[in-house]
C-alpha cells in the first residue's frame, strides 16, 4: 500500500509539472514507475492509477501528441488548482462547527480544501443547543451531472403512479422538508419540473456532453418544489376549538366571526391539491365554509373514503376508488 | 482506509502544511479528523514523495522535531485540489441546512455559505435547502434550553386527538430532514420523550429550573418500532402512492395497476387514519378491522359536518 500511496501522489506532481503531455514512456523515465513486468501489464498498473486519481477529482487529460498516433497525458494546473477562498477565522469555524452540528465524524475533505489557505479557525460558541441532520447521500447520484451541466434519463415513479422515462436538463437540488428534489427542464413537457430524488427506479444516466444548458438565471428551485398554489383563493373554515392551533399553524386567521359555536378562520393562499388533503385530515375538526369547489371535493373525498371503508374487511377485488384526487406532489 | 483516500487527504495536507509551518501532530489531526498516528504514517509517505529522476533532489522534506511539522520543497502542491461536484454539492447542502435552521443565532455562516458558494461555483439555484417550516414556538424553546427552564407544552402525539399538557426539561433542538424536534425529559411519563415542533399547540417558560440533565450523548430522534406497535396493511391507488413517502412501510409490493401495498407497524392508528382520510379514497385499510371502523367513523362524523354545512 505505501508504495501505491506515494505513487499516485507522484503521478499527479508529475503530471502537473510536466510543460505538455507525456507519453507514457516518458512518464517511466520521469517518474521511473511503471517500468516492471510487460508493457502490457504496467499499461494496465498506469490505467488503473489514472482511473483512480480522476475519481478522486485529479483532472488527468488526455490527447494525441503532436507528430504521434500516440497518448498524451497531462493536468492543466488551473483545473486541478482551487483558487484562494476569502475566508475570515470567524467563517472557517462557523463551518467547522456547522459540519459538527450535523454529527459528522469526520472534517469533510471539501472543508478541508477550502480552509487549507484560509486562517485558522477562532474560537466560537453557540448558545443553546441544536442538532441538524441533513442525508445528504441522495444527490449524489445526480451531483456530476448538475454541476457538470449533462442531461440525464432516468425511470420516475409520479405522484400519480405512472411509471416514465424522463430526459431533464438538471438544474439543482433541493431539500425540502424530508424530501430530496431534482428541479430541471422536462425534455418531453418542455417544462420545468421537480424531481424527488427517491421516486427515481433507474439511472438517473447521463446522456450528452457536460455544459449542455445553461439554467435560466432567475430559476426558482423553491417555487419549483412547492408547486403551484393559487392566490386570491380565500378559504374559509370552521374550525373546532381544540383543532383552532393546528389550523393557526398553517397560517389560518381568526374572523372574528363563529359558525354553530365554532370561531371561523380563514386561510389566503390554497394549494389545489395538498390543501384540499389537508382539510381531510382534519376531518370533524373543521367545516369549509368556502370556496364551494373545496366543500364539494371534501365532500366526494369523504364519501370515497366511507365507500371503500364499508364492513369490517375489504374485498380484495375491490379497487381503491380513483377519481378525485391528483396525489401529492 | 482506502489508498485513495489516503492520497486525497495528502494532497490537501500539502497546502495546508505550507501555510502553517510548525504545525502540531494534534492539530492536523483535529482539522483532517483523523488520528495523530494516521497523520504520522501521511507524513512518512509525503517524505518519498516529489520528483524524483531528476538529480533524484527533488523529494519532499519531512521534518517532525517533538511534534511539531515542518514540511518543505513541496511547492508542486502549493494549492489544494478542486472539491469534486459530490463533495461541493454535499458540503454546501450540510452547511445551507444548517444555517438555515440557526437563522441568526450564527450569522457568521450565512456569509461563509455565500463565499463557499462562489468558490465552488454552486449557485443557490444549483443546490438549496429550504429552511424549516416556521414554528412560533422555536424562539421561546431555544430559550428554555439555553436558560435550563422548565417548559409547560400543550403537545399534540401522533397517537393523540387534541393537546395535552405535557412539563418538560428542553434538552436540545433538533432539524431532521427539515422538521423541528424538541428532545427533553418528560416529568409525566418520568422518560425521555422527543417532540414534534408542528405538533406544539402551546408552550410556555416555566419558572422553574430543569432537573434532569441531559444524556451527554444525544442521539437524533428516530422512530424505532415498539412490541406494542400494531400491524397495518394498507393498499393504494397509483394516486395515493405519496402515501408510502409518509410513512416507513417495512414492505411495499407494486400492484399491476400501478398502485401498491403496503405493510407497517404503527404505535399510532390515528395517525394512518389520517392519513387514509387525507388521502380521499385512494388508500384503504386492508387491516386490522379496528383501524377500518376507526377510518369509518372519521369519515361519517366528518361528512355529518361537511353535509351541514352545505
Amino acid at each position: 500500500m505505501a508504495e501505491k500511496v506515494e505513487r499516485l501522489v507522484n503521478l499527479t506532481i508529475a503530471l502537473l509539472e510536466s510543460p505538455g503531455a507525456m507519453s507514457l514512456e516518458e512518464l517511466r523515465r520521469r517518474t521511473r514507475y511503471y517500468t516492471e513486468g510487460s508493457a502490457m501489464s504496467s499499461r494496465r498498473m498506469f490505467e488503473r492509477d489514472k482511473d483512480e486519481l480522476r475519481r478522486l477529482g485529479v483532472p488527468i487529460e488526455t490527447v494525441t501528441l503532436p507528430y504521434s498516433d500516440e497518448l498524451g497525458y497531462t493536468i492543466r494546473r488551473r483545473s486541478y488548482e482551487l483558487p484562494d477562498v476569502e475566508l475570515t477565522g470567524e467563517e472557517v469555524a462557523a463551518l467547522a462547527l456547522a459540519v459538527r452540528l450535523t454529527g459528522a465524524e469526520d472534517t469533510p475533505l471539501a472543508l478541508a480544501k477550502l480552509a487549507a489557505r484560509a486562517p485558522d479557525p477562532v474560537p466560537i460558541e453557540l448558545p443553546g443547543d441544536t442538532r441538524v441532520e441533513v442525508s445528504p447521500e441522495p444527490i449524489d447520484a445526480v451531483a456530476d451531472a448538475v454541476v457538470g451541466r449533462t442531461t440525464v434519463t432516468f425511470t420516475y415513479r409520479a405522484a400519480d403512479g405512472t411509471v416514465a422515462t424522463r430526459t431533464v436538463d438538471p438544474y439543482g437540488v433541493v431539500q425540502r422538508r424530508a424530501a430530496w428534489y431534482l428541479v430541471g427542464r422536462d425534455h418531453t413537457r418542455d417544462a420545468l419540473r421537480a424531481f424527488r430524488l427517491d421516486r427515481m427506479t433507474d439511472g438517473p444516466v447521463p446522456v450528452g456532453d457536460p455544459g449542455a444548458f445553461d439554467p435560466p438565471d432567475d430559476l426558482d428551485v423553491a417555487a419549483a418544489v412547492s408547486g403551484p398554489a393559487l392566490p386570491g383563493v380565500e378559504v374559509t373554515l370552521a374550525v373546532a376549538p381544540e383543532a383552532r392551533w393546528s389550523v393557526e399553524v398553517r397560517g389560518g386567521r381568526d374572523t372574528g366571526r363563529t359558525h354553530g359555536g365554532w370561531p371561523v378562520l380563514t386561510l389566503d393562499e390554497l394549494h389545489p391539491v395538498r390543501d384540499r388533503a389537508w382539510v381531510l385530515g382534519l376531518g370533524a375538526a373543521v367545516a369549509v365554509l368556502g370556496p364551494e369547489q373545496l366543500q364539494a371535493d371534501v365532500r366526494a373525498g369523504l364519501e370515497a373514503v366511507l365507500a371503500a371503508h364499508r364492513g369490517d374487511t375489504a374485498p380484495q377485488a375491490t379497487q381503491p376508488d380513483a377519481g378525485h384526487s391528483e396525489g401529492q406532489p | 482506509m482506502s489508498a485513495a483516500g489516503d492520497v486525497a487527504r495528502m494532497l490537501t495536507m500539502v497546502p495546508w502544511l505550507l501555510e502553517r509551518p510548525g504545525a502540531s501532530l494534534a492539530e492536523i489531526a483535529e482539522a483532517f479528523g483523523v488520528s495523530a498516528s494516521r497523520v504520522r504514517a501521511d507524513l512518512g509517505h509525503l517524505d518519498f514523495c516529489g520528483l524524483p529522476g531528476l538529480g533524484g533532489g527533488d523529494l519532499f522534506e519531512v521534518g517532525i522535531v517533538g511534534d511539531r511539522v515542518l514540511l518543505r520543497m513541496a511547492d508542486e502542491l502549493k494549492r489544494p485540489l478542486r472539491p469534486t461536484p459530490r463533495e461541493a454539492l454535499r458540503l454546501v447542502v450540510t452547511v445551507d441546512a444548517v444555517a438555515e435552521a440557526l437563522g441568526e443565532e450564527l450569522p457568521t455562516l450565512r456569509s461563509a455559505v455565500d463565499r463557499i458558494r462562489a468558490a465552488l461555483d454552486i449557485p443557490e439555484r444549483s443546490a438549496d435547502v429550504l429552511e424549516p417550516d416556521g414554528v412560533r414556538t422555536l424562539p421561546l424553546l431555544r430559550r428554555a434550553v439555553r436558560e435550563h427552564r422548565q417548559v409547560a407544552l400543550e403537545y399534540q402525539g401522533r397517537a393523540d386527538t387534541t393537546p395535552a399538557p405535557r412539563v418538560v426539561d428542553p434538552w436540545a433542538l433538533h432539524v431532521l430532514d427539515g422538521t423541528w424536534y424538541l428532545q427533553g425529559h418528560d416529568h409525566g411519563v418520568g422518560d425521555r420523550r422527543v417532540f414534534r415542533l408542528d405538533r406544539v399547540a402551546a408552550a410556555r417558560i416555566t419558572d422553574t429550573a430543569a432537573t434532569v440533565p441531559a444524556p451527554t450523548h444525544l442521539d437524533p430522534p428516530r422512530y424505532v418500532p415498539g412490541p406494542e406497535d400494531v400491524a397495518v396493511v394498507l393498499t393504494l391507488s397509483p394516486r395515493g402512492r405519496w402515501v408510502q413517502d409518509a410513512v416507513v412501510a417495512d414492505e411495499v409490493v407494486e400492484r399491476p395497476d400501478g398502485g401498491a401495498t403496503l405493510c407497517l407497524r404503527t404505535d399510532a392508528l390515528g395517525f394512518v387514519a389520517q392519513l387514509v382520510l387525507m388521502a380521499g379514497g385512494e388508500a384503504v385499510v386492508r387491516e386490522p378491522s379496528g383501524l377500518r371502523s376507526l377510518v369509518r367513523q372519521r369519515a361519517e362524523q366528518a361528512l355529518q359536518r361537511a353535509t351541514g354545512t352545505a
